[in-house]
């Protein structure tokens, strides 16, 4: 099946808008670190959120008035992708769209206050406004609401690799009939809460910069925003296909399915737009790049914006686009020069193709490839 | 103009794409194989027997402190019935929905030894939340956070579906769904187009969720959890209890399930989803979202309402989702049996619309209405044909099943016994 990327929007810490992130990414900005703490502890981590510029000129929705952060994020990329897609394609019937939204961690900022008021003072204090907001598929609802979409809405949860899971569903879905566009959004917010499962699991760092690729690995910052894409059968990036991979049990497993999955994505032209964070996940995919794909230019985006899970991969796939229509690939900040990867230069990128991989923190390993 | 016809594996016919990649021609999508546990019991003989005895599952929650809360009563899965299953492996360290999902995996193999999934398609609602719990209360009370490697590890909502593939050695990519407690059937039906579009062969799919406090509270102030019986459809209802379990279908396409002489225990051949943006929470009152999904539901299999010969309903027993879902029902359909399930074994959210299908594959093997509990005085607003009570005998061959949930989302599948 033929089908396309025809609009995108993402919400970053580098700010909103596909073009303008994009030229600071070029640029070689990364975004700043903000100290993040909680009532419940003396101890603050450091992440990468989103500017309160960015949502701003987000149109007033009843249905975004006590909505989550994440919400508000999926509802600013989600319209910003297809304000692009009508530019590119035209007017889309959203009675023949899909959605299919993406997340990890989802609400957690209410969650965690909903919790927080049962914990403190019993169950008669919990908050029947708060719930709803605490439920998954919170966010894909506010969205649905606002683009008028009354048909198929999907909410899936992963890992990091979850955007890339979001994208065969929405391929797949539109093997239906009744669907002519798949709006895909991933999603995060940050949360202290988040930050300390993390550095408890030790995979946090306490401060930027972020090195990739790097062994030992020296740690991921947290991130949060989200990413979209609609998928329809014109647009000018092609989606040549998307391998749903697999599951490791133990993180040595990892590498032996991110390289099955590269052999079966590989192209010696294409670049690859890997999912590296500062975590064991580097080294799976530094492995298998080594070993099937040795003279590949190798980007990730989490070098500037943090890890965001959820969105993460939606970013990827929105930065191997970019690339492939910009022929540009923004450097790799803080690369070591010891590592035996080709990072990106100044230089066009050579190759009409881009592999995006997408190895998660918990367990899930997929990707995909991208042609112009 | 018709130009690419896929063959599977064996060779047999399968969807053929036009010159779009739309595809003008479809697969059937046989249930190979299923795999249940729920306050009913574990497997569907058991699920079956506890249904024609019309057996009321509710019982004092035992988890977790609901001291506090208007609502005391779930449907629960004894830890004793549950560590039976636990693959030889300490009970404390499995997630209970591991166990869960373990073991409607070992049940479903177990059926059928040859299934192999490409892909894995599950539901849930709340994942693995209560480790979330266990985390924060001992954050909040500075406590020992030793086990916390083990809480964060156990809380993705995909670590019981990959642990439970691990332990049977299935390794297809995961699809977790969440779509609240539509999640279920939404999963059940995004498996059945991916067969029958035949792009896919096999695919595993199910739901699962366990009893959480989180969860628990959250409906409870809503006051949509009651503090009495769960009564779905009946004049008096005052709120839902909530529910546990895990179940998993295999399914296959038809030809192939056949080819290799696998047993089948029926036909999926519709499937319907709707969004209601009318509000977070509560369904249109007029129940458009819910009738749109049974409408498409009905269109995807080509079949009208006058075919279908039970509906096991949403029926949470709440006064918005009841009224708006029995309105949808009488408007469609004339006088076909309606019962819900949760009336015996409360509502296992992304469970639900699992646990729901199985008990329809039990109703059309065995041939009976199960049966929907607690029912004393008609509601005169719904028209209803409600299997009041008592499980009955019924010659059925094609049965509905709805699950609806928060965010408007709605789901409604078809189930077709199979002519021998």
């Amino acid at each position: 099946m033929n089908l396309r990327i025809a609009g995108m929007g993402w919400v970053t810490p580098l700010g909103r808008g596909i073009d303008p992130v994009w030229n600071r990414l070029i640029r070689g900005e990364e975004a700043t670190a903000e100290p993040i703490s909680d009532q419940i502890s003396d101890k603050s981590y450091c992440a990468f959120r989103i500017p309160s510029e960015a949502l701003k000129d987000l149109p007033p929705n009843p249905r975004l008035r006590r909505a989550s952060a994440i919400s508000r994020f999926a509802a600013a990329a989600g319209v910003d992708a297809l304000a692009d897609a009508k530019s590119t394609i035209g007017e889309i019937d959203v009675q023949r769209m899909a959605l299919v939204f993406a997340a990890s961690n989802g609400g957690v900022i209410y969650t965690k206050r909903f919790y927080h008021n049962v914990v403190e003072a019993g169950a008669q204090s919990a908050s029947p406004l708060l719930f709803p907001e605490t439920v998954f598929n919170a966010p894909a609802s506010h969205l649905a609401a606002i683009l008028g979409i009354e048909g198929a809405s999907y909410t899936l949860v992963g890992d990091g690799a979850v955007g890339v899971l979001a994208m065969k569903m929405a391929i797949d879905l539109l093997n239906n009939e009744l669907f002519d566009f798949c709006l895909v959004v991933g999603a995060e917010e940050a949360d202290w809460l988040l930050c300390d499962a993390y550095h408890k699991w030790r995979l946090l760092k306490n401060e930027p910069p972020i090195d990739l690729f790097h062994k030992p690995p020296r740690g991921m910052i947290l991130s949060e925003g989200a990413g979209a894409v609609l998928l329809a059968r014109e647009g000018t990036v092609q989606i040549d296909e998307v391998d749903a991979g697999g599951n490791f049990s133990q993180r040595r497993e990892a590498n032996g399915i991110v390289r099955r999955i590269l052999h079966d994505l590989a192209d010696q032209d294409a670049c690859i737009v890997a999912s590296a964070n500062g975590t064991f996940i580097d080294l799976a995919e530094r492995a298998a790049i080594e070993k099937e794909l040795p003279g590949a230019i190798v980007y990730s985006p989490k070098s500037a914006l943090g890890e965001s899970v959820g969105a993460s991969a939606v970013w990827q796939i929105i930065a191997a686009a970019q690339a492939l229509r910009t022929k540009r690939l923004p450097q790799m900040l803080h690369s070591d020069p010891e590592i035996a990867l080709s990072f990106p230069t100044i230089d066009e990128i050579p190759g009409r193709r881009a592999i995006v991989l997408s190895c998660g923190l918990n367990q899930q390993v997929a990707g995909l490839r991208l042609s112009i | 103009m018709e130009s690419n016809q896929n063959r599977g594996a064996s060779g047999t016919e399968m969807a053929i794409f036009n010159d779009l990649g739309v595809k003008t021609r479809e697969s059937r999508v046989a249930v190979v194989a299923a795999g249940v546990i729920s306050p009913l019991g574990f497997g569907l003989d058991e699920t079956v027997a506890s249904l024609r005895a019309n057996k009321d599952c509710i019982s004092p929650v035992t988890r977790f402190d609901v001291g506090k809360c208007r609502c005391k009563t779930a449907g629960q899965i004894s830890d004793e019935n549950l560590h039976q299953r636990g693959n030889g492996v300490k009970p404390d360290r499995l997630h209970r929905a591991t166990r869960m999902m373990t073991a409607v995996f070992e049940d479903l193999f177990r059926e059928d030894l040859q299934f192999r999934p490409e892909l894995t398609v599950i539901g849930t609602t709340s994942g693995g939340m209560s480790f979330g719990e266990d985390y924060y209360r001992a954050l909040y009370r500075h406590g020992s956070l030793r086990h916390s490697a083990r809480w964060i590890a156990n809380y993705p909502p995909q670590k019981p579906v990959i642990d439970a593939q691990h332990a049977l050695g299935i390794s297809a990519p995961c699809q977790v769904i969440a779509n609240a407690c539509a999640s279920g059937t939404n999963a059940i039906g995004h498996a059945f187009e991916c067969v029958r579009s035949g792009k896919y062969q096999r695919v595993l799919t199910g739901g699962y969720d366990t009893l959480s406090e989180l969860v628990f509270v959250g409906f409870d102030s809503l006051q949509a959890a009651t503090p009495e019986k769960c009564r779905p459809f009946d004049r008096d209802r005052s709120g839902m209890v909530l529910g546990e379990g895990a179940a998993v279908l295999a399914l296959e396409n038809l030809e192939t399930a056949r080819a290799r002489g696998a047993c089948i225990l029926a036909e999926i051949i519709g499937y319907g989803i709707s969004t209601d943006n009318h509000h977070l929470t509560q369904p249109d009152p007029s129940g458009s979202g819910p009738r749109r999904a049974m409408e498409q539901a009905l269109e995807s299999a080509n079949r009208s309402a006058d075919e279908v010969d039970y509906i096991n309903a949403h029926g949470t027993a709440t006064t918005f989702n009841d009224a708006a879902e029995g309105k949808a029902i009488a408007k469609l359909f004339a006088k076909v049996p309606v019962s819900s399930t949760k009336s015996m074994i409360g509502h296992s959210l992304g469970a639900a619309g699992a646990i729901e299908a199985v008990i329809c594959l039990g109703a059309l093997k065995a041939q009976f209405l199960p049966p929907n509990i607690n029912f004393r005085n008609p509601d005169a607003d719904l028209d209803l044909n409600i299997v009041a009570n008592q499980a009955r005998d019924a010659r059925i061959d094609i049965v509905l099943s709805n699950s609806f949930g928060f965010g408007g989302t709605n789901a409604s599948i078809l189930i077709q016994k199979l002519a021998a």
